[in-house]
């Protein structure tokens, strides 16, 4: 039983398939990802109904799209301008750190962008000595403009010049809200505040009269390369087509060199347009701001009309729709457990939605996209895509707005799906809190479960090995368990296997016992027969043969009253009172008695001083004696030198007698048989006396019944065995 | 006039063999070979010894029912219980129901022959005027082998044969050490040393119920029985 090999017990055994618990959270885990899925497709759907809602009141409303420049086939970059939303007010200071410096919100115009120049370059393509960056903005009821102006020679408008042409100036020209043409032209005696004039055309050519236009207000300041021009219009003098350009002069009151601009300004039909965001939309847009999305609509050049909304707070519907918190167990102990432990446990397999990503896939003027050209092209389609830092998944959609028939625009609805990994992360935070209860439940019970069972094995297999002793007999009954189960049956079918063999056993040791009694009367047949045969023959021939058969017969009934012997005694041991019995009184007369018996023997008494005068044992005289006759029988028999010798000590509660004898060795494996019944090592010589080997049977079991013991050793130099028998001394 | 013995045996051969030792001894000798037959002969006419065999054909206690029977018919009529049975048990029993004698099967037809004289001799002798030559006094004890009595403090005791003989062989040289094997020669008995004790047990058991004080039969350990005189 005591091997180191590794068992594999019914405890690992269970515990090895109550792992099988462990696919509980992965399915659990794949159960809240195909919900995700579907969210995200509902998502979607709502997503595009937002968009369609919206394109649905964008629809046929010409009025809105009318003065955007949206019936240009296309539009020309630099040419079409479009008036940022600003987020912020604008000082008129020449500065430009107050502008976004978003690279696509600023256009170049250089030399593709000139108007008319007087010189040419090398090519033979016209040249010019200037070139500028324009940005425009809106704010609040103002459309801002940013010049950033190269010039290597910025010439100022003479102090008492009358002309405001003969100087470097900027044109500007738009068509207003009522449709009227207007030009003005800026043209500064110095850096500060600009001098803005107001062409008025009249019946006469070149005979245009100029007025001072406070409208356009603004700020010239000077640059180490050139000036910066900072302006404002207000939106509602501005139309949706305009033009503005820059004259270079390098001399004072010199001629116009060349002119660079975004558009011709000097006639309505050569003018550029402008978009602006429009307020209408907006106001239509702002509508549906409080679907937690962030809108555009896009005009069919793909320019923002309108937006509302930012990605940031646009975590979609299921952001509002937080799941209820109603805490499985409002303890807080459990609270404080549940943050300090298990969530930061989740989260390393769980991802919280970044609450900052950043987003630069549009720039505000310009949306691009598969969605918004399939939608441009009238089909609505929504995508997803990830924001440009990779941070968080967005869901675009976009829906086209028709005018008569044709498609005018697009509703692009956006929404990240933080409001859905947030409220899939609460599923798997509770998901997974159940789970580990589950499973620490589980694996309790199953642990528990099995310890029972094993429990329950060991005690039975226990009890099945104490039942037999290491001699094969049987000890004990195994308690027959109550239990209705197969451990119970188990338990049972070893009892009665153990009673089977309990009987089976009592048959065989009573079988000498009867065996001997059956076999008394044909011997006594045979004995009483050759009795009555020698009474009657008195020839000595014949009766040789009968007194033969008469040792024969004497023998074998003396074999027959050893046989006996042993159960006799048993049965007789039953039933003896046990009383005190001086030991040394009794040992010391049987001593004498022996030295009697075996005359050519020397038996010598050695007794220990340290035994008290009277040392009583409880137990029966006789039989007593009956076990030293035995021991010393055996002692004698087998002494090589005459010799035994009998030690008798104290050693704590017990008496202690040694019978020590010299002569041969018993073999090792026989020392602790030896007193088991029928057991005999005399060597195979013819001997005098029937012998069975129960002779130190008898003797053990005489031990057995004065709660005693009685063990063989080997002693050497010289060879020898030594009995010893310890026996309880009585309680005084 | 010879003595009639009954011999109930249920093993044939035994029985004839038996009977036949018993009938070139002078006995005149029945055979019952079952309880019935030898009740309906007991009821008619009691013999002058009765040799029983305990278990009877298939009444495993048969001898001992038969024995009570007997002793209800006559109180000194002898009996004697012949068995394979030696254990102590059925010793004790049979004893205790009023057989005069317990013997194994193993012993030799001499010494049953010598049993069964001597129990008539104490039968006849009891019918005999004491003649005091058959009589041994040590103390308080009064032994007349004769009638085969014993009588301890002028009480007579009652003991079986068995008993009669192991008290004689003790007290014929008191303060003497008899070893078993000398008190079973003298005793005629042939049993083993356990049965010597439980022998000597109920002696001492008998002569105490008389006296309480009774201490002559002394165990002299692993040597054997002394009578002590004080």
């Amino acid at each position: 039983m005591s091997s180191f090999k590794l068992r594999f017990g019914l405890r690992a055994k269970l515990l090895l398939l109550s792992s099988f618990l462990f696919i509980i959270p992965w399915f659990g885990y794949q159960y809240v990802w195909e919900m995700e899925k579907y969210l995200r497709y509902g998502q979607e759907q709502t997503l595009v109904g937002t968009a369609r809602a919206l394109a649905t009141a964008l629809h046929e409303r010409p009025n809105l799209f009318n003065n955007q420049a949206s019936f240009l086939p296309s539009v020309e970059q630099g040419k079409d301008l479009y008036g940022y939303q600003l987020k912020e007010a604008i000082q008129l200071d020449g500065l430009i750190h107050d502008w976004p410096t978003k690279e696509h919100s600023q256009h170049y115009y250089g030399n593709d962008n000139i108007l008319f120049s007087k010189s040419n370059n090398l090519d033979g393509n016209l040249a010019a000595s200037l070139n500028f960056t324009a940005s425009l903005g809106k704010y609040d009821k103002y459309l801002y403009l940013f010049f950033k102006v190269n010039d290597n020679h910025t010439i100022f408008r003479g102090a008492n010049a009358r002309s405001i042409t003969h100087n470097d100036h900027m044109q500007l020209s738009f068509i207003n809200n009522r449709g009227q043409f207007r030009r003005f032209i800026v043209s500064n005696k110095q850096a500060g505040w600009l001098s803005a004039f107001e062409l008025i055309p009249s019946e006469q050519a070149n005979k245009d009269t100029l007025i001072p236009q406070p409208m356009i207000q603004g700020h010239w300041l000077l640059t180490p390369t050139g000036y910066n021009i900072e302006m404002r219009i207000p939106l509602k003098a501005v139309g949706d087509k305009i033009a503005f350009a820059f004259n270079d002069v390098d001399e004072e009151n010199g001629e116009v060199l060349s002119q660079i601009g975004s558009a011709n300004p000097q006639s309505a039909s050569t003018l550029g347009t402008i978009l602006v965001p429009s307020p209408e939309i907006e106001r239509i847009v702002n509508g549906m701001r409080h679907t937690n999305s962030s809108i555009w609509v896009v005009d069919h050049h793909h320019r923002v009309l309108a937006s509302a909304g930012s990605l940031k707070t646009a975590s979609g519907f299921w952001q509002s729709s937080k799941i209820s918190e109603q805490p499985l167990i409002s303890s807080k102990y459990w609270q404080q457990f549940k943050n300090s432990v298990l969530l930061p446990l989740y989260y390393k397999i769980l991802t919280k939605p970044p609450t900052d990503f950043i987003d630069k896939l549009y720039d505000a003027q310009h949306l691009t996209g598969d969605h918004i050209v399939s939608a441009l092209s009238g089909h609505a389609k929504s995508q997803w895509r990830l924001t440009t830092d990779q941070q968080a998944l967005v869901l675009s959609a976009a829906y086209p707005i028709f005018i008569n028939n044709n498609v005018k625009g697009a509703v692009i609805v956006e929404e990240t799906t933080n409001g859905i990994r947030t409220l899939r992360n609460q599923a798997l935070e509770k998901l997974f809190t159940i789970i580990l209860a589950i499973m620490l439940l589980g694996a309790l019970t199953f642990v528990f479960f099995a310890s029972r069972i094993t429990s329950r094995i060991r005690q039975l297999s226990s009890q099945a090995e104490q039942a037999i002793d290491e001699h094969g007999r049987i000890k004990s009954d195994i308690a027959i368990s109550k239990t209705n189960d197969e451990i119970g049956d188990l338990s049972r079918s070893f009892a009665r296997a153990i009673k089977r063999l309990q009987q089976y056993n009592h048959y065989l040791e009573n079988m000498s016992a009867r065996l001997s009694h059956e076999l008394r009367t044909p011997i006594a047949v045979v004995k009483t027969s050759l009795e009555n045969l020698s009474l009657q023959q008195n020839q000595a021939s014949e009766n040789l043969y009968i007194e033969r058969a008469q040792t024969g017969i004497n023998t074998l009934n003396e074999i027959l009253s050893n046989m006996s012997e042993a159960t006799r005694l048993e049965q007789m041991l039953v039933n003896t009172e046990k009383s005190a019995v001086d030991i040394i009184k009794l040992i010391q007369g049987c001593c004498q008695g022996y030295q009697h018996i075996y005359p050519k023997h020397h038996i010598e008494l050695v007794t220990d001083n340290s035994l008290p005068d009277d040392c009583t044992i409880t137990g029966s005289a006789e039989h007593i004696v009956q076990l030293l006759d035995k021991v010393v029988g055996n002692a004698v028999e087998f002494s090589e030198d005459n010799k035994v010798t009998v030690t008798v000590s104290l050693k704590g509660k017990y008496i202690v007698m040694q019978i020590i004898n010299n002569g041969i060795h018993l073999p090792e494996q026989m020392l602790t048989s030896l007193f088991d019944s029928m057991v005999s090592i005399r060597p195979n010589k013819k001997q005098t006396q029937p012998h069975l080997g129960l002779g130190l049977y008898i003797a053990r079991l005489i031990c057995q019944f004065h709660l005693g013991e009685i063990r063989a050793d080997n002693n050497y130099q010289p060879d020898g065995v030594t009995i010893t028998i310890s026996l309880p001394i009585a309680k005084q | 006039m010879s003595k009639r013995i009954a011999i109930v045996e249920d093993e044939a051969a035994i029985r004839e063999n038996y009977a036949d030792v018993l009938r070139s001894q002078g006995y005149q000798v029945q055979t019952y070979a079952n309880r019935a037959s030898a009740t309906q002969a007991f009821n008619l006419r009691l013999p002058n010894l009765v040799i029983l065999d305990i278990g009877l054909d298939d009444e495993y206690d048969g001898g001992f029912t038969l024995c009570q029977q007997l002793r209800n018919l006559s109180a000194t009529l002898p009996i004697i219980f012949l068995t394979a049975r030696d254990n102590d048990f059925d010793t004790v029993s049979g004893l205790r129901i009023g057989a005069d004698d317990y013997l194994t099967k193993d012993i030799s037809l001499p010494h049953l022959t010598a049993r069964i004289s001597a129990l008539f001799r104490r039968e006849d002798a009891l019918k005999k005027p004491i003649d005091t030559d058959h009589i041994l006094n040590t103390g308080d004890l009064t032994i007349d082998s004769q009638r085969m009595t014993i009588t301890w403090q002028q009480k007579t005791i009652d003991l079986t044969v068995t008993e009669f003989w192991l008290v004689h062989a003790l007290a014929k040289h008191p303060g003497h050490v008899k070893n078993r094997n000398q008190l079973m020669t003298d005793s005629k008995i042939y049993v083993d040393d356990s049965t010597i004790t439980s022998h000597i047990k109920r002696i001492r058991k008998k002569f105490l119920s008389l006296d309480d004080n009774f201490d002559c039969i002394e165990t002299v350990y692993g040597m054997g029985y002394r009578w002590n005189t004080h």
